[in-house]
């Protein structure tokens, strides 16, 4: 932790996730205003003392929605990530340790999906399950786990001809053993970091998912639903469209440069 | 007379910042080298012997801080120079030739465009005539057809020739001062003595005078005239190669020589009975690398083969110690793996009165008897484990001790290679590079075994370790009177340590005697240029 902190990039993430992170615990309980309620005299209005960032088309209170969905729009992003990091950690560990021909069947075959676009693959995937929260994050995790996989199998691969583990195949080791004791344990840190900065591309995936209607649906305060509802009024008040967009931004960019530093912090090599 | 030297180093300091506070990398160092004349700079590694090499190159890391002190060269001080005039310089005045010339050579690029770079760059020829020049250069350094060279990228060339390319590229301008850091290390046995006679040959031709870098105390005492003795930073003493190595004055450069492996002086176990049956016996074993799959061969039937060890055949007795000594790349590590079931052969592998026909027939229980320690103790311990759970593996995997003795039998094994029973608790990183081996031997030894395989164990040490943990295998060869295999490319130590030598040369092996027949007259001619290849201290008898 002290290591991530000695950069600038790496303070940066860490205040940008903190912020992100008070949202999400304390969110509902500082926010001034129902996120729901309709002020209707004050519709679409600019920063004042009574709404700090201003009000949307039915007059809601942009601050207020804006903390409410913190949750629901991180929780989405950690929700898929993880989902994915472990169904493609499996697959990775599972192809690098097998090795053979399961493991060229398997790696062609997520090759194949790796050349479909996250988006695109995600989208197909919602077509065909249907739209919804709950859908929308499976079908960012689905289109996750090639990538997972192709990182965590990499990984295993380098540590597997470590003269550690020979020397454990040399004892006679168990093969369970040599995987959860001597391999897993020094493969996750590239796992771990490549996790982090895919939180922030499932932030905006599911975002934009929420735009296009096809995630998370109205009145939820979600992010990216929220810059889609507001987006025939943006011309009348481009707050109600910056405010949560600059939110998914920050919460991203957190989470990127997290991962960055992270990154660095685990690498010896970079350490001086 | 106004005798300027070429390289004076005067009061040099050098410091880095590192996380870990800052750190003292020269201390106050003050070095000579005259025209015409070598200078071998030797000590171990983080010695800074390195840093002072950059320092002089004038190629500082951002983290450096140089604190006092002057470099001239030829009485100009190169820390006032600006950092265009570094670059006229360096390569034309200055050069280098690094340790690896596989990793100094740009591989996009052929031989003879790097080489003629600089003649271009520094001292102004025409790409055409630079090529011819680069030639001449390289049929000096006894490349065979040097104009074919020119057109190779460095991956069709080998280690030797590579690195003639690189001398040929610090030759090219004449310059004043090469500075060679460790040039032979990489390269190979027979290799490296070309190397370094193609260095004498090219001093006596140019008159340069050189700064040879070096941890190999045999090595600088055949080429250098003078020695600088470097420890901790700090130069520890300096004079004439002959005075230094007939009477060392600091107690540091004498524990150095003392470490240094000589052939005359054994320090191995009494002979075994010889007329003891045989622990180990591999008949006709082979190994083949990059078999192709039956499907492969319908595809492509022309794929080669690399044969890792043809037909080899040997036996070791219980208590003996076996050298197995060669290149690299003659397959002697491929034998280790072998004996360890790492690798698949065909042959059959005797041990204990079964035999064994393949990886896959290795048991739980050969597996114990026989154990390996690797050549790299940064690669061998599992940095995610403390030492302790380390050493209680093969405990626990062979049911050796019960639950209850287990922290005492760790403390007795770190106790067993000299180590403190509290390191127990200590992570691998927190070792020395020594230490690690220290807790790999433990480890090999904790499973009671009866054949201890080392796989180039001393070779990633520095010269004064080595020395410690060959004298460490031995007593524990002596207290548990188990058979060892011996592998090293370092004829002087394996000489003071075998008792038996085999010589593996492209996956045969060559040769097979007793140690003290190194020399007779009946050796295989490859095992002769071997033994004449390796630099022995050259020391005034005493």
């Amino acid at each position: 932790m002290r290591e991530i902190l000695r950069s600038p990039p790496g303070i940066a993430g860490t205040v940008l996730l903190m912020l992100v992170a008070g949202a999400v615990l304390l969110g509902p309980w500082i926010a001034p205003y129902d996120p729901q309620a309709f002020h209707t005299t004050v519709r679409l209005q600019g920063p004042s003392w009574a709404h700090l960032l201003g009000t949307d088309q039915f007059g809601r209170d942009l601050l207020s929605r804006l903390l409410h969905g913190a949750r629901s729009t991180i929780a989405f992003g950690l929700g898929a990530t993880a989902l994915g990091v472990a169904a493609g950690a499996v697959i990775g560990v599972t192809a690098g340790v097998v090795g053979g021909w399961v493991d060229s069947v398997i790696m062609r075959i997520l090759d194949g999906l790796l050349a479909v676009p996250d988006l695109l693959f995600t989208l197909l995937i919602v077509t065909v399950l249907g739209g919804g929260t709950g859908h929308a994050m499976l079908a960012v995790a689905v289109a996750f786990t090639p990538g997972m996989a192709r990182i965590a199998r990499s990984s295993v691969l380098s540590i597997r001809t470590r003269e550690y583990v020979l020397a454990a195949v040399a004892r006679g080791e168990s093969r369970g053993y040599i995987i959860a004791r001597e391999v897993i344990p020094n493969a996750v840190g590239p796992i771990i970091v490549e996790a982090t900065i895919r939180v922030s591309f499932a932030i905006m995936i599911g975002a934009t998912l929420g735009f296009l209607g096809l995630g998370a649906q109205p009145p939820s305060t979600e992010w990216g639903l929220m810059v889609a509802e507001a987006r025939q009024f943006m011309f009348r008040n481009p707050w109600c469209v910056a405010v949560p967009g600059v939110a998914i931004a920050a919460a991203a960019l957190g989470f990127n440069l997290f991962g960055d530093a992270l990154r660095d912090s685990l690498d010896p090599r970079r350490r001086r | 007379m106004t005798d300027v030297p070429v390289l004076d180093v005067r009061d040099y300091s050098l410091r880095y910042a590192t996380t870990a506070g800052p750190f003292d990398a020269l201390r106050s160092v003050d070095l000579t080298v005259r025209r015409g004349r070598t200078l071998g700079l030797v000590g171990e590694s983080g010695s800074g012997k390195t840093s002072l090499a950059w320092a002089i190159m004038r190629y500082l890391p951002a983290n450096a801080t140089e604190l006092s002190g002057s470099i001239r060269l030829s009485g100009e001080d190169l820390r006032a120079t600006s950092a265009r005039e570094i670059l006229g310089i360096r390569g034309r005045r200055i050069s280098m030739v690094f340790q690896d010339p596989s990793t100094s050579l740009n591989p996009t690029i052929r031989l003879g465009d790097q080489l003629a770079e600089v003649l271009v760059r520094h001292r102004g020829l025409s790409p055409r005539a630079a090529l011819e020049e680069g030639t001449a250069l390289l049929a000096r350094t006894g490349i065979a057809r040097p104009a074919d060279m020119m057109r190779r990228f460095p991956h069709e060339a080998s280690g030797g020739e590579k690195q003639r390319v690189v001398i040929a590229t610090a030759i090219a301008c004449n310059p004043e001062l090469i500075v060679f850091d460790e040039p032979t290390t990489a390269l190979d046995i027979v290799t490296a003595r070309q190397i370094l006679d193609l260095f004498t040959r090219l001093r006596e031709e140019t008159g340069v005078a050189a700064l040879y870098i070096s941890h190999d105390l045999g090595l600088v005492s055949r080429i250098a005239d003078e020695v600088a003795v470097i420890h901790r930073g700090e130069i520890v003493e300096q004079g004439a190669c002959r005075d230094i190595f007939r009477a060392p004055a600091r107690d540091y450069t004498r524990d150095l020589m003392a470490a240094v492996p000589r052939p005359d002086v054994r320090i191995g176990t009494p002979d075994p009975d010889p007329a003891a049956p045989a622990l180990i016996d591999l008949s006709g074993v082979n190994v083949r690398y990059g078999e192709p799959s039956p499907l492969m061969r319908l595809l492509r039937p022309s794929r080669t083969v690399v044969q890792g060890a043809r037909d080899v055949s040997f036996a070791v007795r219980p208590g003996e110690l076996l050298g197995v000594v060669g290149e690299s790349g003659s397959g002697k590590s491929t034998i280790a793996k072998v004996l360890a079931g790492l690798q698949d052969f065909s042959g059959t592998v005797a041990f204990g009165g079964r035999r064994f026909a393949g990886r896959k027939a290795f048991d739980r229980e050969y597996r114990r008897r026989v154990q390996i320690v690797f050549q790299h103790p940064d690669g061998s311990l599992n940095p995610r484990q403390r030492v302790g759970e380390i050493l209680s593996r093969p405990l626990k995997l062979y049911g050796l001790v019960p639950a209850a003795g287990l922290d005492q039998k760790i403390a007795d094994l770190l106790t067993k290679v000299r180590l403190p029973p509290d390191f127990a608790t200590r992570y691998p990183h927190q070792l020395s590079g020594g230490e690690k081996q220290r807790v790999a031997i433990a480890r090999a030894f904790a499973a009671e075994p009866d054949l201890v395989i080392c796989d180039e164990i001393t070779s990633s040490l520095d010269v004064s370790v080595q020395a410690a943990v060959a004298r460490l295998l031995v007593a524990l060869q002596r207290e548990t009177g188990t058979a060892c295999v011996f592998i090293t490319h370092d004829l002087n130590l394996v000489r003071q340590l075998a008792h038996r030598i085999v010589v593996m040369h492209r996956g045969d092996l060559v040769d097979q005697f007793a140690t003290g027949d190194a020399r007779a007259p009946d050796r295989h001619p490859y095992t002769r240029t071997l033994l004449d290849a390796v630099p022995t201290l050259v020391m005034a008898e005493t």
